[in-house]
């Protein structure tokens, strides 16, 4: 056998070995896609009607036609994007000492803000929630978007790290000459030369607090503040086998805008991803 | 770009707060104030307080608390932490090896197709990604309707359709984690593939080019360039996701809730029911201190076989 159709078999093995995959990892959606289009009676037909006969959109209708549903989702995006924006504002200061100055200790501060991402959220919500209730703020969303803020600090801060660090000094230095303050090179001169990467994290954190559950579950009780993943675990309790397919389309519903915001910038988030893997 | 900052022109009271106004610039830990502002509030000072709360009597009821060392013996004699534990050590030690092992082989397949340049390749590493960015409660509720044993269940209603026995993938507790760390790893699997492809990336062509004149076979490249190469991330991939499945709490509580039983009760779901179901705040935080313990000592631990170069960077 020749190496060329050795390596011709093996790309028939690699495509083999890729679609397993993929339909490992699609299966799950689409089965969700499938019971949320069904109607009640068309559940207990399991797999063998996988395409549903009689599709309905009735049960979207239902969630998406339901006011405290569509605030779930609102104040699901609102709670991440303050928390990502905030993440940002205290980060970036931290991640251009990070970049620029050269102080002893520097590698060590870096290593031990990183460490901080090693502790569950759970082991500070034990105390967290009696200082939160004492200061009022528990159930409120500045209090939780703190806490989002908090937990996300130590990526984000290696995250724009790495995008400073891409940055040419040169033009930091012709600033500089021209009379610009440490701060004002700062704000007006590498933040948006580092704006990409800024972006970047944003996507990435937004999407990683879309997903936070212990927090707002633990810290919101007003069932209108809550975000939309602690809505849709409540449902699923509250649900029972004849409501399984609005659950079904409740859970697309949240999982949707984070695959989107992930399909849209994938490029960036990967970017930014490997280069924090990496170095990380 | 415009001068900002015009050294000459400002008034001579003005000379000496821009003068302390430079001196604070230039010193790089008044950059650093926000952020540790924000990890003491929030990390530092609670961390500090679980270690406190730990040796009190501490409930969420709120009662006068009294400084013992009664809490501690108590839940560390307690007859179920060795199972809560050995549940813990079960689902973390599968899960990483699950998505260490497949996060691998999927890099290596999505290089090897790249290399190939065949079609689809950034499709699947797309697809695989996917499903990293599903949120824990929902993961554990998309794989409830797919474990599920009533007739809405995909798996099991495949197996009905096939004639095969349906299996009890949630009522049996050997079953219940296994259903587990499947859907642990279809969710984190995406995060081992997509370091291990970065590292796959990083690593010199002309290795493989030189092993090829030698006449090496393609195990041999991938037993003695690739895996050495990729030590370094393999361990530190290790640490992360280590530590990130022991803290995994909310794909377990919407899948199984930690039953049947106990089957499936892992640390971290344990810690929450002592503090949130029990309001045993004391209790709840001698576990935090113990999850805290065994991060610690896994990131040491792990730290350690790092080779010297990488710890230094």
């Amino acid at each position: 056998m020749t190496e060329e159709t050795r390596e011709k078999l093996w790309d028939y093995a690699t495509y083999l070995m890729a679609i397993l995959i993929a339909l490992f990892f699609l299966t799950p959606l689409f089965w969700l896609l499938s019971l949320s289009l069904r109607a009640k009676q068309e559940m207990f037909l399991g797999a063998s009607r996988f395409i549903p006969k009689h599709a309905t959109i009735a049960n979207y209708l239902k969630i998406l036609s339901d006011p405290t549903f569509v605030r779930y989702l609102w104040n699901g995006l609102e709670l991440s994007a303050i928390g990502a924006l905030g993440c940002l504002l205290v980060s970036a200061p931290a991640a251009y000492a990070f970049s620029r100055f050269w102080f002893t200790g520097k590698s060590a501060l870096m290593m031990t803000i990183l460490a901080f991402q090693m502790v569950s959220p759970l082991v500070i919500l034990v105390p967290l929630y009696r200082y939160m209730s004492w200061l009022g703020l528990l159930d409120s969303h500045f209090g939780v978007s703190m806490v989002y803020i908090a937990i996300s600090l130590p990526m984000c801060v290696w995250l724009v790290k790495s995008a400073i660090d891409n940055i040419p000094k040169s033009l930091e230095e012709a600033a500089s000459i021209d009379g610009c303050s440490r701060f004002g090179i700062f704000w007006r001169i590498t933040l948006p030369l580092a704006a990409p990467g800024l972006a970047s994290a944003f996507i990435l954190i937004l999407i990683l607090n879309w997903s936070q559950f212990l927090v707002p579950f633990l810290l919101i009780t007003t069932d209108s503040k809550l975000p939309i993943s602690v809505a849709i675990f409540n449902f699923a309790g509250s649900s029972n086998a004849s409501s399984t397919q609005v659950l079904a389309a409740a859970c697309l519903v949240a999982v949707v805008p984070a695959i989107i915001a992930f399909l849209l910038l994938q490029r960036m988030i990967v970017g930014a991803l490997t280069a924090g893997a990496v170095k990380g | 770009m415009s001068v900002v900052q015009p050294a000459i022109g400002i008034e001579r009271s003005g000379a000496a707060r821009s003068s302390l106004r430079l001196r604070i610039e230039n010193n790089p830990f008044s950059w650093l104030v926000p952020v540790a502002l924000m990890l003491g509030v929030f990390y530092l000072y609670p961390i500090i307080d679980v270690f406190r709360l730990a040796f009190t009597n501490a409930t969420l009821l709120g009662r006068d608390e009294i400084y013992t060392t009664a809490t501690f013996k108590a839940l560390l004699g307690s007859p179920e932490l060795p199972d809560i534990l050995m549940t813990t050590l079960v689902f973390v030690a599968a899960s990483v090896i699950g998505q260490q092992l497949f996060g691998l082989g999927i890099a290596v397949l999505v290089m090897r197709g790249e290399r190939r340049k065949l079609k689809g390749m950034t499709a699947l590493r797309t697809i695989v990604l996917i499903a990293w960015v599903i949120p824990g409660i929902a993961n554990g509720l998309i794989w409830q309707m797919l474990f599920s044993e009533a007739p809405f269940g995909a798996i099991n209603s495949v197996l009905r359709m096939m004639s095969i026995a349906p299996v009890a993938w949630l009522s049996d507790p050997t079953n219940a984690m296994i259903s587990a760390v499947i859907s642990n790893v279809w969710r984190g699997t995406a995060f081992s593939m997509i370091v291990f492809y970065a590292a796959l990336k990083a690593i010199d062509a002309t290795l493989y080019e030189a092993a090829s004149v030698d006449g090496a076979s393609s195990w041999q490249r991938f037993r003695h360039i690739t895996l050495p190469q990729m030590r370094p991330a393999i361990l530190v991939n290790s640490i992360l996701i280590t530590i990130q499945t022991l803290n995994t709490f909310d794909a377990i509580i919407s899948l199984t809730g930690g039953g049947p039983g106990r089957a499936t009760e892992v640390l971290s779901l344990f810690t929450f029911n002592a503090v949130f179901r029990n309001y045993d705040l004391a209790g709840g935080s001698v576990l935090s201190v113990l999850m805290l313990v065994i991060s610690l000592v896994l990131a040491l631990g792990y730290a350690s076989m790092l080779p010297r170069r990488e710890a230094s960077e």
